[in-house]
């Protein structure tokens, strides 16, 4: 994917956009400017936006206290500032689709079982007692589930795993918006770069993994196991959304690669893999077994003493 | 919930203007995306000034930075719902009057003996209470434990799946009468003469439906649900069941806004306040409370005392005799 060569509405300068950039800033006179391109199978208009709701400030505040957390990271990663913070509205794709399952499982009944058995009694002599104990029947459920899956939320851009989405996530879909080129202006926004299909896979597995959940309350009996569906989705769509995210690149040692902060630009919510040191890691371990040494030495002296 | 717009093409139910996404399914409602034919750089400008405009994180919109105009969004909507049909009232007020005196003279043998002509009619208002009346199709999915092929345990898992017309399902927004009282007396309605505006009735009240549009979508979804499930008992075999589970596939689910009549009355017995419903278009449907005679309560209790002493006493000497 190739940039584009575009012309300033403002001044008229050279604008040039990344192929995966929906908006840019002029260099010349700073006019914030929306790339509008025809839609493709893969690069659909979007549908909705979820405006900021934290401020750049705010964000800082709560990645320097994420920052101070990790117990094993490094003393320099927990000093660092984030010296850069970038507001970018990010691709995902809203699915739902009305779902139908067919499910098996082994339910487990229980039941109470009572029983006599002779014991010796404090005073040594031979007796007969009862006891009960729980027991399980399982017996094999087929059956059928339909239902509607809906506000799954997969990523859309390679820039961000879905993984981290779901670190950040969840955002409060009750402030959707209807898509606006302004909401986006001043901002960087990106177009998707996961193909369809790629992003089809993606919800399609939130989708079923959904219905797994839900099939586990569903599910009669005491106890279930050996749970197996297979569940097909029909009138399914996928709407594109951009959501508001704050990124903060973490750079704490010269020689380590920069750590990438994301925090929520709706709730706050950050994700983040904090480094492990492992120097602290030994010390931490050294100082517990120098603590069980030492509990241990002192139940052996009491004894001793005793 | 009225149908102004195409219906949701993936559950068929009705979309209200306002509505980002279908309240039922979550499918996105159809808008025009402008589409752009060539890319190109677009400058979003301030209608009033003609500045550049950005979203401020500060105000939650774009905003122009010179002239502070805002741009309002599109979103759903969640407006505070209204009755749009009224169930005329059939009963007037000296009716319903006449139907409390002749309820209070059926309140049995505990009743005081004065009670019909020491009660006294305190406020009589006529009140239309609100409720959403629902149809819809459901396809209903439940699981459950009976009795049925029961074994070693005595329950034995079943599962199954139906298709649901639910038809004319009443349910209550009322705040000022309880869900007992709606119960009892929604089946006395005849829901085919409907008013698109109240009839003129003097000091009457018509209830607020005092929820926004999204809360009241979840009240129908889970009084949908509640029904399903009450409906589902009868598919279950056997004669005992436990943990019913359903799920529930709504198709068509079309909600009405209602507002249905009745006498909210309160009397007076000695230095009491009573209160009672009478129905709007039936008054033999009356609930209520009223007053019992602890005189009449004192000599039942002690009267079944010495029934039981003179029948110890002789059972003791039928004991002795023998």
């Amino acid at each position: 994917m190739s940039g584009l060569s575009l012309e300033c509405r403002n001044c008229g300068a050279a604008l040039v956009a990344g192929a995966g950039q929906r908006s840019a800033r002029c260099p010349y006179c700073a006019s914030p400017s929306v790339i509008e391109r025809p839609p493709s199978a893969d690069r659909p208009p979007p549908a909705f936006v979820v405006g900021y709701v934290v401020t750049p400030e705010r964000a800082l505040e709560l990645a320097r206290a994420w920052l101070e957390r990790p117990l094993f990271a490094p003393g320099a990663f927990r000093r660092a500032a984030p010296h850069e913070i970038t507001g970018l509205y990010a691709p995902v794709y809203l699915y739902s689709a009305a779902t139908s399952t067919s499910y098996s499982a082994s339910i487990g009944e229980d039941y109470t079982v009572t029983e006599t058995y002779t014991t010796t009694d404090s005073q040594g002599r031979t007796v007969t007692r009862t006891r009960s104990r729980v027991e399980t029947e399982w017996r094999e459920l087929r059956g059928e589930l339909a239902l509607y899956v809906n506000d799954r939320v997969v990523t859309a851009s390679r820039g961000i795993p879905n993984h981290e989405l779901e670190g950040i996530e969840p955002y409060d879909l009750r402030a959707l918006r209807r898509y606006r080129a302004d909401v986006v202006s001043g901002w960087a926004a990106e177009e998707p770069s996961l193909t369809i299909e790629e992003c089809v896979g993606l919800a399609r597995r939130e989708a079923e993994a959904a219905v797994g959940v839900r099939l586990a309350q569903f599910l009669p009996g005491d106890r279930h196991g050996e749970v197996t569906w297979r569940t097909g989705m029909a009138h399914e769509d996928l709407a594109l959304t951009l959501l508001p995210i704050w990124v903060l690149p973490v750079r704490y040692a010269p020689d380590q690669p920069v750590v990438r902060l994301l925090v929520n630009g709706q709730t706050g919510r950050i994700y983040g893999k904090a480094p492990v040191s492992v120097l602290r890691v030994i010390v931490a371990v050294l100082l517990v077994l120098g603590v069980l040494a030492g509990a241990a030495a002192a139940i052996w002296l009491l004894g001793e003493y005793s | 919930m009225t149908a102004s717009l195409a219906p949701c093409s993936r559950c068929a139910c009705p979309i209200e203007a306002g509505d980002l996404r279908c309240a039922i399914c979550s499918l996105p409602t159809p808008f025009d995306a402008s589409v752009a034919l060539q890319a190109s750089a677009v400058i979003m400008r301030c209608r009033g000034c003609g500045a550049a405009i950005e979203y401020d994180v500060r105000v939650q919109a774009p905003r122009c930075a010179f002239c502070g105009s805002v741009v309002a969004l599109e979103q759903s909507l969640d407006p505070i719902e209204q009755a749009e049909s009224f169930v005329p009232f059939r009963v007037d007020p000296a009716t319903a009057q006449g139907a409390l005196r002749a309820w209070l003279g059926t309140r049995g043998f505990f009743r005081p003996s004065d009670l019909v002509s020491h009660s006294t009619v305190q406020s009589l208002v006529p009140t239309w209470w609100v409720a959403w009346m629902i149809d819809a199709e459901a396809l209903v999915s439940w699981a459950a434990d009976s009795n049925a092929g029961s074994h070693r345990s005595a329950w034995a898992p079943h599962s199954g799946q139906a298709p649901l017309s639910l038809r004319s399902l009443v349910v209550s927004a009322s705040r000022g009468l309880t869900f007992a009282e709606t119960s009892a007396l929604t089946p006395g309605y005849a829901s085919g003469d409907l008013l698109a505006a109240p009839h003129a009735m003097p000091g009457a009240v018509i209830e607020r439906f005092d929820v926004q549009r999204s809360a009241a979508r979840q009240i129908v979804a889970r009084a949908v649900e509640a029904q399903s499930a009450a409906d589902a008992v009868a598919w279950i075999p056997g004669s005992r069941y436990r943990k019913l589970e359903v799920a529930v596939l709504l198709r068509q689910l079309s909600t009405r806004r209602l507002a249905f009549p009745s006498y909210v009355l309160a009397y007076r017995y000695r230095d009491r306040l009573h209160r009672v419903v009478v129905h709007g278009q039936d008054p033999s449907i009356i609930l209520g409370s009223s007053p019992k005679s602890a005189l009449k309560i004192a000599l039942f209790v002690a009267g079944l005392v010495a029934l039981l002493a003179v029948l110890a006493l002789v059972a003791a000497l039928f004991a002795r005799a023998g």
